[in-house]
C-alpha cells in the first residue's frame, strides 16, 4: 500500500512542477492564483513548526518547556542570520544543553 | 554537449553547491526520521527519488507513522507542493521551446533550491537558449546530494540515539526558511493563523490539521494581501 501512495504522491508532485510547461494548457497563472499560492510555504511550514514546538508527546499544547525555549532562541538566530545550518546548530545545541 | 553547454551546466552545479549546506543536513535527518517513523530502509531511500521534496517526505513519513489514511497523506503532501506551480509558471516561458524529454527531466528536478538558483540565471543570462543546462546542473546537484544524504541518514539512523532529538532539526530548518521572510502583515497573519489551526486542529478527525491549517493560512494571507495592495 505504501508504495502505491508514494508513487501517486510522486506523480502528483511531478504533475504540479511540470504543469506550466507541459504544453497541454495555458502556461500562465491567473493573478489571483499567484497571489494565494505565495502563501503556501508560509502557511504549511508554520503549521509544521508550531506542532513541533508546542505539542508534547501526548499531543497536548505546551506553551513553555525546553523545546519551546530552544525554538525561541533558534528563531532569533534564524531571523538574524537567515542560515539553516546556524539555526539547526543553535536549536539542537540549546536542547542538548538544557534538555 | 558542446563546450558552451558544458560551461552552463557546470555553472549550474557551482551555483547550487553552496545551498547544499542546508540541504544535506535535512536529507540526513529525513533518512534518520524515515526509519524512526517505521518505514523500511528501502522505502525511506526510494522516497527521496519518488516523492523528491523535503517537506513532502517529512510530512508523508510522519502522517504515515500515525496511521493516517492514504487520502490524507496524499492531500497533505499535495497542498504542500502547490507552491511548485509558481515555479513552474515562472520558468515556463524559458522551457516551453524544449523537447518533451528535456521538459520532463527539468520538471522532475524543479525543486525550491534549483528554482531559486536557476531563475536568477534565466533572467540575467545573455544566452537564454543555453539556460536550461544551468537548471539541469543545479537540479542534478541537488538531486545527487539529497539521495546521498538520505542513504547516509538511513545507515546512521540505527546508531543515533533518540535522546539527540535529531528530528528537531526539521522544524529548525523550516524556521530558517520562513521567519526571515515574514515582512508584511499578511505574511505574519498567514503564519500565525496556520500555526493556530494546526495546534487546535489536532482534534480534527483523520489528521486533517495540516490541510486545514494550509487552507486557512493561504486564505488569510491572500485576502490581507489584497487589502495591503489597495492601501
Amino acid at each position: 500500500m505504501i508504495w502505491i501512495v508514494m508513487i501517486l504522491t510522486g506523480l502528483a508532485n511531478f504533475a504540479v512542477r511540470f504543469s506550466m510547461f507541459s504544453g497541454l494548457r495555458a502556461s500562465t497563472l491567473p493573478d489571483w492564483a499567484e497571489r494565494y499560492l505565495r502563501y503556501v510555504p508560509t502557511a504549511v511550514l508554520s503549521a509544521i513548526i508550531a506542532t513541533a514546538l508546542f505539542l508534547d508527546e501526548a499531543g497536548d499544547i505546551q506553551i513553555w518547556n525546553t523545546t519551546v525555549l530552544a525554538g525561541l532562541i533558534a528563531a532569533i538566530i534564524a531571523i538574524l542570520t537567515r542560515s539553516v545550518i546556524f539555526t539547526i546548530i543553535t536549536g539542537l545545541g540549546v536542547l542538548w544543553i538544557i534538555g | 554537449m558542446t563546450s558552451d553547454n558544458m560551461r552552463e551546466f557546470l555553472r549550474g552545479i557551482g551555483d547550487q553547491l553552496p545551498l547544499q549546506l542546508g540541504v544535506v543536513p535535512f536529507g540526513l535527518v529525513f533518512g534518520v526520521l524515515g526509519i524512526a517513523s517505521g518505514l523500511s530502509p528501502l522505502q525511506t531511500i526510494l522516497m527521496s527519488s519518488i516523492v523528491f521534496g523535503g517537506a513532502s517526505q517529512v510530512v508523508f513519513a510522519q502522517l504515515w507513522a500515525t496511521g493516517a489514511s492514504p487520502l490524507i497523506v496524499g492531500s497533505s503532501v499535495a497542498v504542500i507542493n502547490l507552491r511548485h506551480m509558481l515555479y513552474s509558471a515562472a520558468v515556463a516561458k524559458y522551457l516551453r521551446p524544449l523537447s518533451l524529454r528535456w521538459r520532463i527531466i527539468l520538471g522532475y528536478l524543479l525543486t525550491d533550491e534549483a528554482f531559486a538558483i536557476s531563475i536568477k540565471r534565466f533572467e540575467t543570462t545573455d544566452r537564454p537558449e543555453l539556460a536550461h543546462y544551468h537548471l539541469l546542473g543545479s537540479g542534478l546537484t541537488l538531486w545527487v546530494c539529497w539521495q546521498i544524504a538520505t542513504v547516509v541518514g538511513v545507515l546512521a539512523g540505527a546508531t543515533i540515539p533518540d535522546e539527540l532529538n535529531l528530528g528537531f532539526a526539521i522544524p529548525l530548518t523550516f524556521m530558517a526558511l520562513v521567519l526571515p521572510n515574514l515582512r508584511r502583515v499578511s505574511d505574519i497573519a498567514a503564519a500565525t493563523s496556520a500555526a493556530l489551526v494546526a495546534l487546535f486542529g489536532q482534534v480534527l478527525p483523520w489528521n486533517a490539521w495540516i490541510v486545514a491549517a494550509a487552507v486557512v493560512g493561504i486564505t488569510v494571507g491572500g485576502i490581507l494581501s489584497h487589502l495591503e495592495d489597495r492601501a
